[in-house]
């Protein structure tokens, strides 16, 4: 027993104190791979994209937003950093046969993609050389080929975009730096990860909110979401569906919208109540929190604060959402609308025809201006102790108004036919 | 081993058998005797039950009716918690504005017209009864449509009981409708209290003035504001909307029709009238009107 303790004394050791036991760890060389192999995701950008365009001129400057911000990582990895910090043993170095044998199986998997890339890079540019309109006789003719050209390139562009994920999906340094929080969102990969990563949960419940509180017909007629969209209000986050105490939301609310596809777009940012009361037609009305126009937004910066924006993006300011005693409860819901071809919409028009914030619709202002909503979000909120002054503070009218359920007179009793009832 | 210490007794009785076989039999006999447990020789037969004595099974077969069915019927006027519908099982779901029971009863949360219908986009198979606002609406509604939703509310300043200017005309003339109600059925104003345009007809007060004091639900006319937008209409003790028969007695004297009181002793003008009468029934004759198919007969052949 005593020599066992002997030799295990040095694993014992390196599991109490891991930071000094690595560098005494002997690396066995077990395996015919080499000690440190070109890493396979440092390249990526140099070998993968030259054709890529360059980031937006925003973020040009500055180090590009890793997803550190969004992705906190799981709990095996703050382990595993709490434990290792710096000085972990990269996937190159680990001592295990079969692990590194798995790896040169992916790295031959990855040249095979890269060549791949490479070809259709070609084939795109050797399509987009040539001049289909040539070969075709009558005008006919010609439009036909010029057609099946462009389905042609679409469709090589999209199968592009799926080998560059390809490419990487399997990489397990991928794998660990996405988890790490240190992906960076301008290459397609992190962006598809961080794709599926939201569609697995976060989007599902966004969905579910946004439809079982109905806001889905009756704000919009439909929606499909592509866009992570987050609420603030100063340091408190809001869930999708959270209720919101009248005086957090008096300030006007932050935004996160998290695209996924590449590039630089503008979007309008509409806040709308669909739950004013209308006492003339006894129903209710909607009535529009805020809507900013042209907001610039890319997968590595979709940061809105809705009160820092300029004057010139600005339709209707921020409106604190409150709720008459006695309503029924209001949904605030958040859209985001991608704007027609990415160019900006005429902010002049817009408060032009979309001047009165009661009896705002949303399907009107989308029609008009040619939106496409991409996402969505709510919040709720109801009469609570701060809504009064809330109300006086920003002037609005209708805080001592307080609404009452209207009796509905009964049907009388009807007598039944029959002898035995008179 | 155990082979072995079953060997002796075993080739002791073996030889016993051998040397006389009476003795073994004698010792059977012995056994038999004394063995409690033998079958006595009296056959008997055990019959089990083919048919539940007791229970469901021979209880009453025909139990009483439990009422069920359509208590409204389509386009009924309806309040919250009017039963719509009584079943067992959900032969029909709840829709718009309605809500099933604990017995799958189907009742009205909204004020409004029973409509019975089929949804193909939310389920293929179910039907559906909804209560719409409006009694031309239909059901379903688009799926990507707005709801429609109804307020029910008052607005009251705080701290008060009374409604808010803002109230509209509507509700105030309901109360104004309840109140003269109630007056009503407290004998002050029998005839006057009567809405609409066609009970304003000072003749129809006239009427059945008996019969109406009779009548439990007289006073009651009725939701005040689909009688204002069905125009000629009445909702009926049943709660549909009719012409009622008076009304339709009284088209001629709306119209200023004026009939000649009837002569008997005016032979010429009954001639008269039978001689018109003779030329039109021949001029349809003529024309193939009025007057049976004959089909043609068929001939037998011989």
């Amino acid at each position: 027993m005593a020599s066992a303790r002997q030799a295990t004394r040095p694993i014992l050791q390196s599991l109490h104190r891991p930071e000094k036991a690595i560098y005494r760890l002997p690396v066995r060389a077990l395996s015919t791979t080499p000690p440190k192999p070109a890493e396979v995701e440092s390249n990526e950008s140099t070998t993968l994209s030259p054709e890529q365009p360059l980031p937006p001129p925003s973020s040009r400057n500055q180090p590009a937003r890793t997803l550190r911000q969004a992705i906190v990582g799981s709990k095996r990895r703050r382990v595993a950093l709490a434990t290792l910090g710096k000085a972990s043993i990269p996937f190159e170095q680990l001592p295990y046969q079969c692990f590194q044998e798995a790896r040169k199986v992916l790295i031959a998997d990855r040249e095979e993609k890269v060549n791949l890339i490479q070809r259709t890079r070609e084939k795109i540019q050797r399509l987009e050389a040539t001049d289909v309109a040539e070969k075709g006789s009558s005008v006919e003719e010609k439009k036909k080929l010029e057609f099946n050209k462009v389905i042609q390139l679409s469709s090589l562009r999209k199968y592009l975009e799926e080998l560059k994920v390809l490419a990487d999906v399997n990489d397990p340094g991928v794998k660990k730096r996405f988890e790490d929080g240190l992906g960076d969102l301008n290459k397609p990969i992190y962006r598809y990860l961080a794709d599926r990563k939201w569609r697995l949960y976060r989007r599902k419940l966004v969905l579910q909110r946004i439809t079982q509180m109905s806001v889905i017909p009756d704000v919009l007629p439909e929606i499909d979401l592509v866009a992570d969209v987050t609420m603030k209000f100063g340091r408190r986050k809001v869930h999708p569906g959270d209720w919101v105490p009248s005086v957090t939301s008096e300030e006007p609310l932050q935004i996160n919208a998290q695209v996924f596809d590449h590039g630089e777009r503008l979007v309008t940012i509409a806040v709308v109540d669909p739950d004013v009361p209308d006492l003339a037609k006894d129903s209710f009305t909607s009535r529009v929190h805020a809507i900013y126009a042209n907001i610039p937004i890319s997968p590595t910066d979709g940061d809105v604060a809705l009160g820092k924006l300029e004057k010139k993006k600005e339709i209707m300011s921020w409106l604190p959402p409150f709720a008459q005693k006695g309503s029924p409860y209001h949904r605030i819901s958040v859209f985001v609308l991608q704007n027609p071809d990415n160019k900006p919409i005429s902010v002049e028009t817009a408060k032009k025809q979309f001047s009165k914030r009661e009896g705002f619709s949303l399907r009107n202002f989308v029609a008009k201006f040619r939106l496409h909503p991409v996402g969505a979000t709510m919040f709720r909120c109801a009469w609570d102790e701060g809504t009064k002054e809330v109300m006086e503070r920003n002037g609005i009218e209708g805080a001592d108004v307080q609404y009452k359920v209207k009796r509905i007179p009964k049907l009388p009793y009807k007598k039944p036919k029959g002898e035995r009832f008179r | 081993m155990i082979l072995r210490r079953l060997g002796a007794p075993v080739r002791v009785a073996l030889s016993a058998s051998k040397s006389s076989l009476s003795i073994s039999q004698c010792a059977l006999d012995f056994l038999r005797v004394a063995n409690a447990s033998t079958p006595s020789p009296v056959h008997t037969q055990v019959r089990h039950a083919t048919h539940a004595t007791a229970g469901i099974a021979n209880g009453t077969k025909n139990g009483a009716g439990r009422r069920l069915g359509a208590k409204k019927g389509s386009e009924e006027y309806v309040v919250p918690g009017c039963i719509i519908f009584r079943q067992r099982g959900t032969k029909w779901h709840p829709g718009e504005n309605c809500d099933i029971g604990r017995d799958h009863t189907i009742y009205a949360t909204q004020p409004g017209y029973v409509k019975f219908y089929r949804d193909p986009l939310k389920h293929k198979k179910r039907k559906y009864i909804g209560v719409t606002f409006e009694r031309h609406w239909t059901l379903p509604t688009p799926p990507n449509a707005p709801r429609r939703r109804r307020l029910g509310m008052l607005a009251v300043k705080m701290g008060e009981d009374t409604p808010e200017k803002s109230v509209p005309q509507q509700l105030v003339d309901e109360d104004a409708a309840r109140i003269a109600r109630e007056g009503k059925e407290e004998g002050v104003n029998i005839g006057g209290g009567l809405q609409s345009g066609i009970s304003a007809d000072p003749a129809i007060g006239m009427t059945n003035i008996r019969d109406r004091a009779r009548d439990p639900f007289w006073p009651w006319e009725g939701p005040q504001k689909p009688a204002q937008d069905t125009g000629g209409l009445k909702m009926s003790r049943n709660y549909q909307y009719r012409v009622s028969n008076a009304e339709i007695g009284r088209a001629a004297q709306k119209k200023g029709i004026k009939v000649q009181p009837f002569d008997r002793s005016d032979r010429w003008l009954a001639w008269r009238k039978t001689t018109e009468r003779l030329a039109r029934k021949a001029e349809l004759r003529a024309m193939g009107k009025g007057k049976k198919k004959k089909k043609p007969a068929v001939k037998a052949t011989a």
